[in-house]
């Protein structure tokens, strides 16, 4: 037989999923509970597991196969939003779940996950392939990789990959320092660094309209914006060390910016898209610290009342301290120096207790070069697409169209596609995409060694002058769109911010 | 009933988008947003129910927003036919707006049916693909069926609703000889089936344990035209592996079935209440498998406008496998 399954019907079959085990640090955890296990539950659900396809979790928490197994049919019931429990497909998901305890620095633990990866070989003839995930605090990442190392478990007769989640460092030289150890065990081209999916990539370079439009001759500005309702929900001790700055912006935001703003990629191929993507990164502008401080906004929201109820302030929160300078929103002015974009202001800002939960780009288009029309929207109301990641992934379009009847009045109207209801399913979670291309071995959505190095130049200036400043915290209620500072970083380049 | 000219349909067409505007700007100030990606003709029988297709039509258009012409054959009889137009809204975005794709309805005689294609023509959306669903078995048996036809970019039929499973599929090879771009419901049917079984050789160790021969059996209710392409194309993708396989069909089988074996391998999916086993040296894997309704499996055609080569090669091969066993 040929290495090509000749059972293949491309056009027809959902991508294909190589038998594999997936070995979950941290499986007692929030992340593996609320995000991890439902977005697996919910490929067996969409028959996208292979047969052989199994689980390991571990952590230090002492729990036989069977608590393991129950409190994940918990989670997959209480956290999986869109899909219902079957509980025939449960008890075969179930029997592919396997839980090791041990502590992440104990070289006893890897000893132990080796041999039930040599079992589950045998018995659920996982291929040999094997998956890491550290869905650990940071700080453990480190010591997970080198305990596979010394074990010896990153070499097997299938492929042996691993996953890491954000935040990747606390800065330029600990995300150095960090990539450095992993690659004492993992090269990098098996390291998958989290990031979130993208339909951006398609929008843009599946479609030969926009790119004529897209640079600075057209784009006069680009909003990107990770407004998040929630407080820290009890994660308050691990977010006081990190901030919005280091939590979002860095990683995910500066990533989504790269997307928006990259050159064309060669191909789809994860090297060729990775290569723009860094590119970018290292054309940002660096800012001196005169410049950030008029071209940044730190802030950190109080307590207020949301919906009739009390909503505790940041200081409030369990595990925050009474007088914490932490940053719960962040709010920067970013250009970058190419001739696409050279003076076109790129607004990116992210925070907790925001109004809403909502990602989004606004591409703001320059005016018509001629007001043409009478009336207060004749030229105020420029063209603007925009671009949602969550809650609805889909893309609109504001144009202003004449009002029927007599006379030229104009109206803006707004052209919507929503990924959800235009293909009539729903779309995948970002876990589940991330989870099905590191099965995979597809690279491109996760962020590359180089690139987290890029992201941390631009960051760490500004961490680095924030460090020097006093801020008046808190300086926004919780429930509201960010600190007033905000408006006014906007509103000296004349623009607003758009409430989505 | 007079004969409808496509120019009072198109007339109609755009009144409605006009009335449907109307009706918006009452409620609200967002509009009608018009969305189209195909023109989908639907043939069926008058005495079908009329709710059942207009239900599977509505579902389908948030995914192919179609202007669909559905074409109701209402048997013998005198020359007659008649028309309306209207349209199917949803309301995806948080009630915001509504959004609108036409449909068109025409009732027609058997006498008729040679009136259909030149009004059909006209009313194709311009520069969109044209999908033909036959319902109605006895469509292809028209002599008005190539003229149809024609229209069409593709062609969706279902085998499985033709009383003899042989010439069906005899029937369906000859469309495709001649150069159309068919779909077989019967064959959609068992994309789940097909997939599992190829979940099964995603595991290279399985694939070289394959020997040299193969024996293919599938068990289903009757020897149907969904039992003879699942048969025809394992077996010839073990043949483009190079393993010889021998196929049969065990058409009384209580549950339906594929099993495959050579050497010291065996796989067996089975369909068992709800759910399909799929079995490998023992090994059980169960995999969710709801019964396709009309809606999913023209979801899956309806993304398909080119050529299906999987598809395209099995059918022949079965055809030849039909005839072989007859």
């Amino acid at each position: 037989m040929p290495d090509q399954n000749p059972f293949q019907d491309p056009l027809r079959f959902e991508r294909r999923l190589p038998p594999c085990a997936v070995v979950i640090f941290g499986a007692n955890g929030d992340l593996a509970k609320r995000k991890l296990m439902p977005a697996l539950y919910r490929m067996a659900y969409d028959r996208r597991l292979a047969p052989g396809f199994a689980i390991v979790g571990t952590s230090r928490t002492p729990l036989t196969d069977d608590q393991f197994r129950d409190r994940m049919k918990d989670a997959v019931r209480d956290f999986s939003e869109d899909t219902k429990l079957d509980e025939d497909l449960w008890k075969t998901f179930a029997a592919g779940l396997h839980y090791v305890s041990g502590d992440i620095g104990d070289a006893a633990l890897y000893q132990r996950i080796g041999q039930k990866l040599g079992e589950l070989d045998r018995d659920h003839q996982t291929g040999g392939n094997a998956l890491f995930y550290l869905s650990t605090q940071p700080s453990q990442y480190a010591h997970a990789a080198q305990g596979i190392g010394a074990a010896g478990l990153q070499h097997g007769s299938g492929f042996r990959r691993l996953v890491v989640e954000k935040p990747f460092g606390h800065d330029l030289a600990s995300a150095r320092e960090l990539s450095d150890r992993l690659h004492d065990v993992f090269a990098e081209s098996d390291v998958y660094r989290i990031d979130h999916y993208l339909g951006i990539l398609a929008f843009r370079f599946g479609n030969g309209i926009f790119e004529p439009l897209w640079n600075r001759r057209y784009i006069n500005h680009v909003e990107i914006t990770a407004a998040e309702s929630i407080g820290v929900e009890g994660r308050g001790a691990y977010y006081q060390e990190a901030g919005a700055l280091a939590d979002m912006i860095q990683n995910h935001l500066l990533q989504v910016m790269a997307t928006i703003a990259m050159e064309p990629s060669a191909s789809f191929r994860s090297g060729s898209v990775r290569d723009e993507k860094s590119k970018l990164l290292r054309s940002m502008k660096p800012m001196t610290p005169d410049e950030i401080r008029v071209n940044s906004v730190a802030g950190q929201y109080g307590p207020s009342r949301i919906g009739g109820e009390d909503a505790a302030g940041f200081r409030q929160e369990p595990g925050v301290a009474p007088a914490a300078t932490t940053d719960t929103y962040a709010a920067v002015t970013l250009f970058v120096e190419n001739w696409r974009w050279a003076g076109v202001p790129f607004y990116v800002r992210t925070g907790k207790r925001l109004p809403k939960r909502v990602t989004e780009i606004g591409i703001h288009f320059n005016s018509a070069p001629l007001a043409m029309f009478d009336g207060e929207l004749a030229d105020g109301a420029p063209n603007l697409l925009i671009v949602r990641i969550q809650p609805e992934e889909g893309i609109s379009l504001k144009f202003l169209s004449k009002q029927p009847g007599a006379g030229m009045k104009l109206r803006p109207v707004s052209m919507d596609f929503n990924y959800g209801s235009s293909f009539g399913e729903r779309s995948p979670s970002a876990y589940e995409t991330l989870l099905l291309d590191a099965l995979l071995g597809d690279a491109t959505l996760y962020t590359r060694q180089d690139m987290v190095e890029a992201s941390w130049a631009v960051v760490e200036p500004i961490q680095n002058v924030w460090r020097e400043m006093r801020f008046n915290f808190p300086n926004y209620a919780a429930g509201t769109w960010g600190p007033a500072e905000a408006d006014a970083m906007l509103a000296r380049r004349g623009h607003t911010w758009r409430k989505p | 009933m007079a004969v409808a000219p496509p120019e009072k349909i198109l007339k109609e067409l755009a009144d409605l988008w006009v009335n449907t505007g109307k009706q918006q700007e009452g409620e609200a100030a967002h509009g009608v947003l018009r969305a189209c990606t195909m023109t989908l003709m639907v043939v069926t029988e008058d005495s079908e129910d009329p709710a059942g297709l207009g239900e599977t039509i509505a579902a389908l258009m948030p995914e192919h927003p179609a202007r669909t012409i559905v074409i109701r054959l209402t048997g013998a009889g005198e020359r007659s036919i008649s028309q309306r137009v209207f349209a199917q809204c949803w309301m995806p975005f948080g009630q915001r707006r509504q959004i609108c794709c036409e449909q068109v309805e025409i009732v027609c005689s058997d006498a008729s049916l040679g009136d259909v294609p030149s009004i059909v023509l006209p009313l194709e959306v311009p520069d969109l693909p044209v999908v033909l669903w036959c319902r109605s078995p006895r469509l292809l048996e028209a002599p008005e069926f190539p003229a149809l036809a024609a229209v069409a970019r593709r062609i969706v039929v279902d085998s499985g609703a033709m009383s003899n499973a042989s010439a069906a599929l005899n029937r369906l090879a000859e469309e495709t000889k001649r150069g159309r771009l068919l779909g077989d419901l019967a064959w959609t049917r068992l994309t789940r089936w097909r997939q599992a079984l190829s979940q099964i050789f995603e595991d290279p160790r399985h694939a070289g344990r394959l020997a040299g021969s193969a024996r293919i059996t599938i068990g289903d209710g009757a020897v149907t035209t969904r039992a003879i392409y699942m048969a025809a194309w394992m077996a010839g993708a073990l043949e483009s592996a190079g393993v010889k396989a021998e196929a049969r069909i065990a058409s009384h089988a209580q549950h339906a079935f594929a099993e495959l074996e050579s050497g010291d391998f065996r796989a067996r999916l089975e369909r068992q209440d709800g759910h399909l086993a799929a079995t490998v040296d023992g090994l059980s894997q169960c995999v969710l498998l709801t019964k396709p309704d009309d809606y999913l499996l023209m979801r899956e055609e309806l993304g398909i406008l080119g050529r299906d080569p999987v598809f395209e090669k099995t059918l022949a091969s079965a055809a030849r496998f039909a005839y072989a066993t007859e």
